[in-house]
């Protein structure tokens, strides 16, 4: 079976800068992988890379077995919490619903809304169907994402620091509901996370990017045992661009 | 009653009049639905901007010897051409988009003046003020034609492209990997506001074809709990605003273009009252 992600010598640059030098590692289906790094160490630019959404200036990604263009429908993607327009007078069954036809529904069709509301029944959010999105705390707003997320049945899902800006217990949650349903459905997952805790208490896998792949393997090899660096720079110097490699959020 | 309600619609009597409500209607009904869109994206400052390139476009076209309503074929790609600008500028800079409206409203309009000033000294006068703030009761029969053309249009084309402008203007992103074209869509918004407002340019002027695209949308913004819902409401208050300004002007014999923003104003004022808590 081909992997979840494969990225072989994955170069990108943006405005000139280069973001990620020479990225190598692979996501085998049904694995949940975590990316840390410093801040502008290329982690969410892999993301959008993944989703084809930055054009690589080398290497290539395969994603599911295609190009990252042809999987999107099969790849659920949580973007950070609250990176929408918060001036758009959304629902959460609209949401949804556009997530699943690529149009925002003027009025949402029946089977749209019980499609919605059984995303929803999946997280433990049937009861903000009807909700207005601005209306949501930041860890609901990250469950009906995640919702959005599992409506087109991927077998991927993707997601960018999706528990920044929530509070603890919300983060909790957010964190257990997530595991639950990457176990249930046996889906592969890369979250992009500062949070040391976090990565110990998902991760099956972590790369360290900073730029390039940095480290690679379960978290107990990767990180040492502070949690704040990669075990495979303990006693080097290292240049961390800004601050430590895995932090607190 | 009746005698009343006869006496408040007797200026329907008259053919100006007809053409001013059909044209001011028109124009507010396609201002207000690009206003839905351009009030969401947090581009109030946008239809005033165009509104003042439209200044350039025509002053550019006298300058080059058209009359003042041959001007605005020269106008119209002038002031696209200026949409377009902004929007380049919003795409590949981190200037936001009310930054670049700035730019190209000040050099435009500077540039307009400039345009005038150049023309030869035998050429026919040009009143300023009229080419700023248009005249809503001078509408000729051939310009309102044009305006229900160009509102007919905007109409049809919002009607097909806005489901996906919707899903562009909630999240970009998320829209891109739904495979919603945005930056196309994102530039025909800007080039169909941009005609909208030079045709309004033209007839209603500057201030007014601004109030048309920003003041209905902002005020249902405030009360609407949908898309949809905005819309309409945006529609209907752009509609209900402009009939009511054009018959209380000709009543109370004031100028028509500001009673209808102040009425368009009245409106908003109330929404915020109204607004949902």
């Amino acid at each position: 079976m081909t992997d979840a992600i494969r990225a072989r010598g994955v170069t990108v640059k943006l405005g000139g800068h280069l973001v990620l030098d020479d990225v190598t590692f692979e996501v085998a289906r049904g694995e949940f992988a975590c990316l840390c790094g410093p801040n502008g160490g290329g982690k969410t630019t892999f993301l959008k890379a993944a989703l084809g959404l930055v054009p690589l200036e080398a290497g290539a990604i395969e994603v599911l077995g295609t190009t990252p263009g042809a999987a999107r429908r099969h790849v659920g993607y949580l973007p950070q919490a609250k990176s929408f327009n918060p001036a758009f007078p959304a629902r959460v069954a609209e949401v949804i619903a556009a997530n699943r036809t690529g149009v925002w529904p003027l009025r949402v069709s029946a089977q749209e809304r019980e499609r919605a509301r059984a995303a929803l029944a999946r997280v433990g959010g049937e009861r903000l169907l009807d909700s207005p999105l601005r209306g949501l705390s930041g860890g609901e707003t990250q469950r009906v994402f995640l919702a959005r997320a599992l409506v087109n049945e991927p077998a991927l899902l993707l997601l960018d620091e999706p528990t920044a800006g929530v509070d603890a217990r919300g983060r909790g949650e957010f964190l257990d509901l997530l595991a639950g349903v990457a176990a249930r459905d046996d889906l592969a997952a890369v979250l992009v996370t500062h949070n040391p805790a976090t990565v110990r208490r998902l991760a099956e896998r972590v790369v360290y990017l900073d730029g390039r792949v940095q480290a690679w393997g379960p978290p107990a090899e990767v990180l040492d045992r502070d949690g704040n660096r990669p075990s495979a720079f303990s006693g080097q110097d290292h240049d961390h661009r800004q601050g430590p490699m895995c932090e607190d959020e | 009653m009746p005698e009343l309600i006869d006496g408040l619609l007797s200026p329907l009597g008259q053919g100006f009049v007809r053409r001013a409500l059909a044209a001011g209607t028109a124009l507010g009904a396609a201002g207000a639905l690009l206003g839905v869109f351009i009030v969401q994206r947090g581009l109030g400052l946008l239809s005033d901007g165009l509104a003042h390139a439209t200044f350039g476009g025509l002053a550019l076209g006298l300058l080059l010897g058209a009359t003042v309503d041959r001007a605005i074929w020269v106008a119209l790609p002038f002031t696209v051409a200026i949409a377009l600008g902004i929007q380049h500028v919003r795409r590949r800079t981190t200037l936001g988009g009310d930054v670049a409206t700035g730019v190209f409203f000040a050099v435009s309009f500077a540039a307009g003046i400039l345009f005038l000033g150049l023309r030869p000294a035998r050429s026919v006068p040009v009143n300023v003020e009229g080419l700023l703030f248009g005249s809503l009761l001078a509408v000729s029969p051939e310009a309102l034609a044009v305006i229900l053309a160009v509102a007919a249009l905007t109409v049809v084309v919002l009607a097909v492209i806005g489901p996906r402008l919707a899903y562009a203007t909630f999240d970009p992103e998320l829209a891109t990997l739904s495979g919603v074209p945005v930056a196309a869509l994102e530039y025909l918004l800007l080039a169909l506001t941009a005609l909208v407002v030079v045709v309004g340019v033209k007839t209603v002027g500057v201030v007014l074809v601004s109030a048309f695209v920003v003041i209905p949308a902002a005020a249902a913004n405030l009360l609407g709990r949908s898309l949809a819902g905005i819309a309409l409401l945006a529609v209907a208050l752009s509609v209900g605003g402009t009939a009511f300004g054009l018959f209380a002007s000709y009543h109370l014999n004031v100028a028509t273009g500001a009673t209808i923003i102040l009425t368009l104003g009245a409106f908003f004022f109330l929404a915020l009252v109204l607004r949902r808590r």
